[in-house]
């Protein structure tokens, strides 16, 4: 008996051992951060001097329309990404899944995958460089003669296309995620099925729909909480593609905060926007969580 | 691993019954083989336009309609590059900061992925959860806390901000990873080596970590890849030429040479190419801490 405690003991001091340099440095690196952030959304500061103004910041944050405007930005920017990334991805990945050769499959997987490998920062200058007015996207419409040589559109430089502009670079650069993660799940799911399904005369939209899509569902749902997350909090496209602009049109919240804050110097007001982002994540996060946590058990 | 054609069997719809099953499945898998190259083309297309800009004069790039191949070829823009001091610190500092990143994450996370696989102790869950959490971080929210902290600790503009910063979002990953894999592993292989006589840690180094060297691949690359193509952070917490790293530097060329694009493309092309290569010879690896990475459970 005794021996069985000292040896628990040892145990637990042994994983605590191994433990403790990760999680402090977590610790310090996330926890202070985040209390440091939400202590200074109360205030009024700009690293010079700091007041205490109570809710301030947030009534000015719920009374400006920018940030509504970078908010709903955001939520378009993260629906749209997501929902192509997941339509794209399923498509190609329901591809690669047929009967193709195994060499001509891991070739092109490996040759779809590479936009993800780029620096977001890389893949937003390529796309800079193609939408320019000049660029080789009004180059090829107007050879199709979509458009005219004259009158070429600048993508980034026009309020109504920059948002979208900013998502299909986005698409582009993130469908592999999906595609890789589809075709695992894809490769998962038990022959078995589709051939009990074919001696019932199922086609193939019926099996796809019956079988497939049920099979992946929550490889699905997790893809998609995660890429919500991720495209919700995304700073890089945004910033090197337009900053934010013109005129706001592509402002999405990480943008915004980067902005109040580092431009304007205007801490306190950025923490509070940092804080309601967080909330949302938070919210996001906890239904992943839950999910994981409970896959573990 | 693939996965048969669904409706490949042996019952012949009617309405196709003229060409019979064989011809059916053949005329679906050339689809599937056409559509695929299609799609490659297209994900393709800005990576090649990157490709020939940077070996083009920059008059060239601008034209319209766009000559689809370089009418004079030059090496101009990687000319610049490598003749430049300024431009290869920046790689430099990439390597190293990436290097020491996932080297502290891959034995810190191996350490705390250890005592989570192996040992049961209190708060264990509250641990995983945690860990989970950190992955959905809103990161923007760190970088006005962090920005005051490093002046304060007089390490703002180092590199070792970075290294240090890094690690909130290269750490978790790694000790999810790693822990998801060694679960996997039995532990009576651990017990037999200390049975013949090895202490704990020498069990672990002699049976565990060789045993466990795909996900130590996997997780090392993608964590080489993540501080490889992070901005946001360089953006905030470096300021002088002599600390900057990759995407930082591409980002402010664009602002300093708006129509040098030679320069650019042959920079973005020098930043890939590690990654790229990395990929190519380490897809299975990659792939699986791709997969592993969302899916930790």
């Amino acid at each position: 008996m005794l021996l069985t405690l000292k040896r628990k003991y040892r145990e637990e001091l042994l994983a605590a051992s191994f433990l403790w340099p990760s999680l402090l440095i977590l610790v310090a690196l996330l926890i202070y951060p985040l209390i440091d952030v939400v202590r200074l959304s109360f205030h009024d500061s700009n690293l010079q001097r700091e007041v205490w103004v109570g809710f301030g910041n947030y009534i000015a944050l719920a009374n400006d329309p920018l940030f509504w405007r970078a908010f709903w930005q955001t939520v378009v920017f993260t629906f749209f990404s997501v929902l192509l990334h997941l339509v794209i991805g399923l498509g190609l990945a329901l591809l690669l899944n047929m009967n193709l050769d195994p060499a001509f499959r891991t070739v092109a997987r490996g040759l779809l995958i590479v936009p993800w490998l780029l620096a977001p920062t890389v893949a937003g200058m390529i796309w800079v460089l193609m939408l320019q007015p000049f660029g080789v996207l009004n180059g090829l419409l107007a050879s199709l003669g979509i458009i005219d040589t004259n009158s070429t559109i600048s993508w980034l430089g026009d309020p109504s296309t920059a948002l979208g502009s900013v998502t299909a670079m986005n698409v582009w650069r993130a469908f592999p995620f999906f595609m890789v993660m589809l075709l695992a799940g894809l490769q998962a799911i038990p022959k078995q099925l589709y051939e009990a399904a074919e001696i019932d005369g199922a086609s193939l939209f019926r099996q796809f729909w019956h079988i497939t899509l049920p099979q992946l569902r929550s490889v699905i749902t997790t893809i998609v909480l995660l890429d919500s997350i991720w495209t919700f909090r995304a700073f890089d496209p945004v910033y090197v593609m337009t900053g934010g602009g013109p005129a706001h049109s592509s402002e999405v919240l990480a943008t915004a905060i980067y902005f109040d804050g580092f431009q304007k110097l205007k801490f306190g007001y950025a923490s509070a926007e940092a804080v309601v982002m967080f909330i949302v994540l938070f919210i996001v996060s906890a239904i992943y969580v839950r999910r994981t946590m409970s896959n573990q058990q | 691993m693939t996965v048969a054609l669904p409706g490949a069997a042996a019952h012949p719809r009617p309405y196709l019954g003229r060409i019979g099953t064989r011809g059916r499945e053949r005329l679906i898998n050339l689809a599937a083989y056409l559509m695929l190259l299609v799609a490659i083309a297209i994900v393709f297309f800005p990576l090649a336009w990157m490709l020939t800009v940077s070996v083009r004069p920059n008059i060239e790039v601008m034209r319209m309609p766009p000559e689809w191949l370089p009418q004079v070829f030059t090496l101009e823009g990687y000319r610049k590059i490598f003749a430049s001091k300024r431009y290869l610190v920046v790689f430099l500092n990439t390597m190293v900061v990436s290097l020491v990143v996932t080297a502290l994450s891959l034995v810190l996370g191996a350490m705390a992925a250890y005592a989570l696989a192996r040992f049961k102790f209190a708060g264990q869950r509250a641990v995983l959860m945690f860990l989970i959490t950190t992955q959905m971080f809103p990161l923007v929210l760190l970088c006005i806390p962090y920005f005051r902290i490093f002046i304060t600790l007089g390490l703002y503009d180092t590199r070792t901000s970075l290294i240090v910063v890094y690690l909130t979002f290269t750490l978790p990953f790694c000790i999810l990873m790693l822990r998801s894999y060694f679960i996997n592993i039995p532990r009576d292989i651990e017990e037999a080596a200390m049975v013949d006589g090895c202490s704990r840690l020498g069990a672990i180094f002699r049976t565990l970590v060789p045993m466990s060297y795909p996900a130590f691949i996997g997780a090392g690359l993608y964590t080489f890849l993540l501080a490889w193509n992070e901005f946001l952070f360089a953006v905030v917490l470096i300021e002088s030429w002599e600390n900057r790293v990759l995407t930082m530097a591409i980002y402010s060329l664009m602002a300093e040479f708006v129509t040098d694009w030679n320069t650019m493309m042959a920079f973005s092309v020098l930043a890939s190419l590690p990654l790229v290569m990395a990929f190519i010879f380490l897809q299975k690896f990659m792939v699986q801490g791709m997969t592993a990475g969302a899916l930790t459970s």
